[in-house]
């Protein structure tokens, strides 16, 4: 399989995604707005005590901090609407005819934007690192920080593949933006960024972690953050981690497979 | 008058559009209602959290902090009815030119533009977020007067309108960027602040979103009512600024308008 051609989208990409760079600076800035929410909300409820959940202040607003950073480096954004648009529209009759395998082509097309998303949002995360670095807490072991790699690249793996089995889900659906934003609020939940999972009861935390969400942010974020401090539990982590990759390839092969069979393409 | 009643005879017109259109879309219409329930249930297991581990955010018990959420669901809940797949789909119209459809039209531009649709689906869940509120009041033991109730109703209007006016102005700079996406994003971000008491904004963050921004008012206010009665300061605060910013909203609207070109045919 020749990799020149997925080099050549992935260029493409990068050309296309920089045409909208405002629109990811704007982006950017209001998820520091976000951060503003957060940091009021948490502060408050640590108001007249030092730890929530075994975790204190620096330790929770840190997690956040990781959490909105690595959403521009690794989280699908709108690549489900531009397959289902791709679907809808007949664009994808082109990929049908040429020896290109649609799926590295999106990922191709996915790792260029957040390559643009992730640098653009690194100028204002540069900028307001000096007024957060007194409020944050990162773990003082070294292997965090190898063992987290690995799980980044698989969440964003996992969170592509996700977003494009909606994305297929087109050829039965016309619309999908429901589903998505549906799968939004419980990858938001389970995913750890609405409230890290670990304020979860004990049950339904172990519960979660069965779950692809829980591999989606949460679990880099935990890495790096020290909320997952012991090395045995994050080798199990990458392991039900790469379960869930293959798995969820196995779904997306699935659903393309299917979803060709009652494709039409029309016109020329 | 009758120019009233012209735009009454219109929005009604949208109006049975629009359920006749939900009628024909009943998966759709069954899906939306779901996406609704899912994010307000979101918000709520949030609070419902962070009350696991412990038991006041700014001096506010579980229970009215869940009255002040279920305020913010409420007003967002109407302002999806009534506005929002309008000035959502302005953005797109705008940025394809689809938007010359509406200059066409035998009304008030922004009328015709915040009004052609209404969303079921957004309704439907008003009740739940009523229910929210009710069962918050009963769990404080609060049972307000039929004062408190109006006045509750009247700032829930203005929260409608200043979310309106909010959105708006964000939609509008598609006039200016040329592409909304992601840009009605800031919309939900500084609504994240509505669901905030007002005591836990303090400093810089009070100055810009309770004085500066009206996101912290427009939930606090309403619910402070119910809590604690109304207050003439208060009412005339939160009704001097829902007009204030529905002329800043129109300003803005009226300023994008004259950089548009429409886009080719």
């Amino acid at each position: 399989m020749s990799l020149a051609k997925y080099r050549h989208a992935f260029l493409i990409g990068l050309q296309s995604n920089l045409v909208y760079r405002w629109n990811f600076a704007v982006r950017a800035s209001f998820s520091f707005i976000h951060l503003a929410y957060v940091f009021i909300l948490w502060g408050a409820a640590f108001q007249g005590r030092t730890q929530v959940g075994g975790f204190d202040l620096s330790q929770t607003l840190t997690y956040f901090v990781v959490v909105l950073i690595l959403q521009f480096f690794i989280s699908a954004m709108h690549e489900d609407y531009e397959i289902s648009e791709e679907i809808r529209n007949g664009l994808i009759n082109q990929f049908l005819l040429k020896p290109i395998n649609y799926f590295a082509y999106r990922f191709s097309i996915f790792t260029a934007a957040r390559t643009v998303s992730g640098g653009l949002a690194l100028v204002p995360i540069l900028i307001v690192l000096p007024f957060l670095s007194g409020h944050l807490a990162l773990p003082e072991w070294g292997w965090s920080y190898a063992l987290a790699l690995p799980a980044l690249i698989l969440s964003a793996l996992i969170q592509f593949t996700l977003a494009y089995c909606f994305g297929l889900l087109t050829f039965w659906f016309l619309e999908i933006q429901s589903f998505v934003i549906l799968s939004l609020a419980i990858e938001s939940v389970l995913g750890g960024q609405v409230f890290p999972l670990d304020l979860f009861p004990r049950w339904l935390y172990e519960l979660s972690t069965w779950l692809p969400y829980y591999y989606q942010m949460y679990f880099p974020a935990a890495i790096l953050t020290g909320r997952i401090a012991d090395p045995a539990l994050v080798l199990r982590g990458l392991g039900i981690q790469v379960f869930w990759a293959i798995a969820l390839y196995g779904i997306a092969h699935l659903l393309w497979m299917r979803g060709l069979r009652r494709h039409t393409a029309v016109g020329g | 008058m009758s120019g009233l009643l012209h735009y009454a005879k219109l929005w009604l017109a949208c109006v049975r559009y629009s359920i006749v259109r939900t009628m024909m879309f009943r998966g759709d219409f069954f899906m939306w209602s779901l996406v609704e329930l899912f994010w307000m249930s979101v918000n709520l297991l949030l609070i419902g959290v962070i009350y696991r581990h412990t038991d006041s955010i700014a001096g506010w018990n579980q229970w009215e902090m869940t009255l002040l959420v279920g305020t913010s669901l409420l007003i967002q809940r109407l302002l999806m009815g009534f506005f929002w797949s309008n000035l959502f789909e302005m953005g797109r119209n705008v940025r394809s030119g689809a938007f010359d459809f509406f200059i066409a039209q035998p009304g008030h531009l922004l009328f015709m533009v915040s009004t052609r649709k209404i969303d079921l689906d957004g309704f439907l869940n008003v009740p739940i977020a009523l229910g929210v509120i009710v069962y918050s009041l009963r769990q404080l033991g609060l049972d307000p007067s039929a004062l408190q109730i109006l006045s509750y109703a009247l700032f829930i209007l203005c929260g409608l309108f200043i979310h309106y006016a909010t959105l708006l102005i964000f939609i509008s700079l598609v006039f200016w960027l040329q592409s909304a996406k992601g840009v009605e994003g800031g919309y939900f971000m500084l609504n994240e602040f509505s669901r905030l008491p007002r005591t836990a904004l303090r400093g810089v963050a009070s100055i810009v979103f309770v004085y500066t921004l009206p996101v912290a008012i427009v939930t606090n206010i309403p619910s402070q009512t119910l809590l604690h009665g109304v207050g003439i300061s208060e009412s005339l605060w939160m009704l001097g600024v829902t007009a204030f910013w529905l002329a800043v909203s129109i300003t803005v609207f009226h300023r994008g308008i004259r950089r548009y070109t429409s886009a080719s045919s």
